[in-house]
């Protein structure tokens, strides 16, 4: 079953290179969240309560509908449907997040370690997304998709310190509280002055420190 | 401490408590080298513990804290700001460096890491201060940019775990004794992602864009300590990643990617602080440059690390005394532009000077301990035959000299600008007197360098080694 969560959750990193609609890219952020929950519930059913309560808290709470309620506060009224700010056509991030995908499967398989073969999927596919959302980083200028990639990558990060939480249960807490610093302080802060501040061009007035003045 | 602030919440008492803490920490830093050695005891012993290495990193942000406070009393008893924002101002400041001693004591690479991650919260208030657009712009990307650094360095330490297999730890004594027993493969992908990672904190290219926004946006006395102190922990932690990879024989391919990103950064600077119209950005490009020089340092290993250290020492004393000295242009003249300030001699005589002495110090030139340390690195690349590196490194540091010299000479001489108004500015003896007592030491190191501080790198090498 967890096999097949993963699967999912890789698939769902593929579609979100080919569309560009900034609400379903939040959903998506649902979605993960969710997939994150089951993923922890199957893979932690002989561990301990209390560590699965606050997995569970973690995920559907926070991941599910906390941050994701967030990001659409700050959207709404501003009429932001789609991410304008693409500076790599769809076509071409597809087939990047496609190779990203197939390079991770190659890193984490070619390479024997004492994982058992779910946690080497869970391996491959948290590496992959990591990658994919750094690229998605790199190739949006906007603060709320920038943002919205970030959390994906928070998400791909905790899936991967998934795979030592059987015998590493600290490395989880550590995960956790990166995504608490990240939900209070940059979308509970940081995202709402920077959009009162700087309004629906946030994206490109965020360019006015530079080093000289003829960009 | 910081309830203190918050109950007596009085300017007089911000200005106290982060003095205070300046102080004790400058004394324990001196304490640790005086008194007799003590096994840890205790929980907080196993996860905090003094050693070589670490003491002499604490010493030095000490003496920039120190320096930094001191001065604060001065600037920022100069702005006009509401009492509360003061308070948030000076517990800031005390959770700032509190994380940093925290990440630099600590037994533990995850807690480390925590502590880094706490660097990145408490300084952002502190970058925010003046609440300007650009400011804001620049505390954006300094916490965007650093979390995607920290989260990339977990993601490193997580790695680091896989290959470890059954001896998960994150204890750097048990790191160390089961290097040979990690995976070198998952290794070699966690060092990337954690020299990445940590090196975002540090300033190296390319993960380096964050730092001229912040170290030119926050105020000066702020901007001293990020580049001075905060730079600093964050190359601690990649020193004790680099020497896991050379316990694990994995030496050569760590070597590799510090030289890779050193020769980056020092490319970088050189290329941008010819292009530059912002003094504090400048100073900024500056420190990337000297952070470049260091990660090369450590690249050669044994005496490039002693260089290294040495540099870290003089660029530290240095840079903190060219931050404050840019604050009192910065209140004179009101701008950072480079094009709007000028006859800073003709302004105010003696931070005219300090900026003169202070450029010295930073280009490297006798009597800088910054000369010796750069020597000593040269002679180490001569020595290791790696002659093609010498030239490049060469010219790049001669463009940074030419490009800071010509900005710093221009500002320093000359006529005051035409709409420079002539006002009384209130810079107090505490905005000039940090910086006298930083230049004066900088310079004494560099003529003869103290017996206690080459025993103290000394220490701080062999703790690396064990």
């Amino acid at each position: 079953m967890i096999d097949t969560l993963a699967v999912i959750y890789g698939l769902v990193m593929i579609y979100v290179s080919a569309t560009n609609r900034i609400k379903t890219h939040i959903k998506i952020l649902s979605m993960q969240g969710i997939l994150l929950f089951f993923i922890c519930y199957f893979a932690l059913g002989t561990g301990s309560f209390y560590t699965f309560v606050f997995l569970a808290f973690e995920t559907l709470l926070v991941k599910a509908i906390a941050i994701p309620g967030v990001l659409n506060r700050v959207l709404r009224g501003k009429n932001i449907y789609l991410s304008n700010d693409l500076r790599i056509p769809s076509i071409y991030s597809l087939i990047i997040t496609s190779g990203i995908v197939f390079a991770s499967f190659i890193a984490s398989n070619i390479q024997s370690v004492s994982l058992d073969p779910t946690s080497k999927l869970i391996l491959s596919v948290s590496l992959a997304s990591i990658v994919i959302s750094l690229f998605f980083i790199t190739t949006r200028k906007s603060v709320v998709t920038s943002v919205i990639d970030y959390v994906m990558m928070e998400n791909a990060i905790f899936l991967l310190s998934l795979t030592l939480s059987k015998e590493m249960p600290i490395i989880v807490s550590m995960g956790v509280l990166l995504d608490v610093f990240i939900a209070v302080f940059i979308l509970g802060f940081l995202i709402n002055k920077v959009s009162e501040t700087f309004g629906q061009e946030h994206g490109n007035a965020l360019r006015m420190l530079k080093d000289s003045d003829d960009d | 401490m910081v309830l203190l602030v918050i109950l007596i919440g009085r300017k007089w008492f911000c200005n106290f408590a982060t003095v205070s803490y300046s102080l004790l920490c400058l004394v324990c830093s001196g304490l640790i080298y005086l008194l007799p050695q003590v096994p840890a005891a205790g929980m907080i012993g196993q996860l905090f513990q003094f050693d070589g290495l670490n003491a002499y990193f604490f010493f030095v942000m000490s003496l920039v804290f120190a320096a930094s406070s001191v001065y604060n009393i001065g600037y920022i008893s100069a702005s006009e700001r509401p009492q509360q924002e003061y308070n948030y101002y000076s517990i800031g400041i005390i959770g700032f460096v509190f994380s940093m001693i925290g990440a630099l004591l600590s037994t533990n690479m995850g807690l480390s890491w925590v502590f880094i991650e706490a660097t990145t919260l408490t300084s952002a208030y502190l970058i925010y201060f003046s609440r300007s657009k650009h400011a804001l712009e620049a505390v954006w990307k300094f916490v965007f940019i650093c979390s995607i650094g920290i989260s990339l360095a977990f993601v490193g330490i997580v790695l680091l775990l896989i290959g470890a297999g059954s001896h998960n730890s994150l204890v750097y004594k048990d790191l160390y004794s089961n290097a040979l027993k990690i995976d070198p493969f998952w290794l070699k992908i966690s060092f990337v992602f954690y020299l990445v990672g940590i090196g975002t904190k540090m300033g190296l290219a390319p993960v380096h864009s964050w730092l001229p926004d912040a170290h030119s946006e926050a105020p000066s006395p702020i901007s001293a300590m990020l580049s001075a102190a905060m730079l600093n922990t964050a190359f601690f932690m990649i020193l004790k990643m680099f020497t896991l990879m050379g316990l694990a024989n994995l030496g050569f391919y760590a070597k590799i990617l510090m030289l890779t990103m050193g020769l980056l950064s020092l490319f970088v600077s050189a290329v941008f602080i010819l292009i530059i119209k912002d003094y504090k950005r400048m100073l900024a490009y500056s420190s990337i440059e000297n952070m470049g020089i260091m990660a090369i340092g450590t690249s050669l290993g044994n005496v490039g690390i002693f260089a290294a250290l040495l540099h870290l020492f003089g660029h530290s004393i240095i840079k903190t005394s060219l931050f404050l000295t840019a604050g009192n242009v910065q209140k004179i003249f009101k701008t950072k532009a480079i094009n709007k300030v000028s006859g800073i001699l003709k302004a105010d005589r003696l931070t005219g000077w300090l900026l003169i002495f202070s450029f010295i110090g930073i280009a490297a030139l006798p009597p800088s301990p910054l000369f010796l340390s750069e020597w000593i690195l040269l002679k180490a690349i001569l020595a290791k035959k790696m002659y093609i590196l010498m030239p490049i490194i060469f010219v790049l540091l001669t463009i940074v000299l030419f490009g800071m010299g010509n900005i710093i000479i221009k500002m320093a001489y000359g006529q005051k600008p035409t709409t420079f108004k002539e006002e009384k500015v209130p810079i107090g003896i505490l905005m000039y007197l940090p910086q006298i007592i930083l230049i004066l030491s900088a310079f004494i190191a560099g003529i003869y360098l103290p017996q206690f501080l080459q025993n103290m790198i000394g220490a701080a090498i062999a703790a690396l080694r064990s």
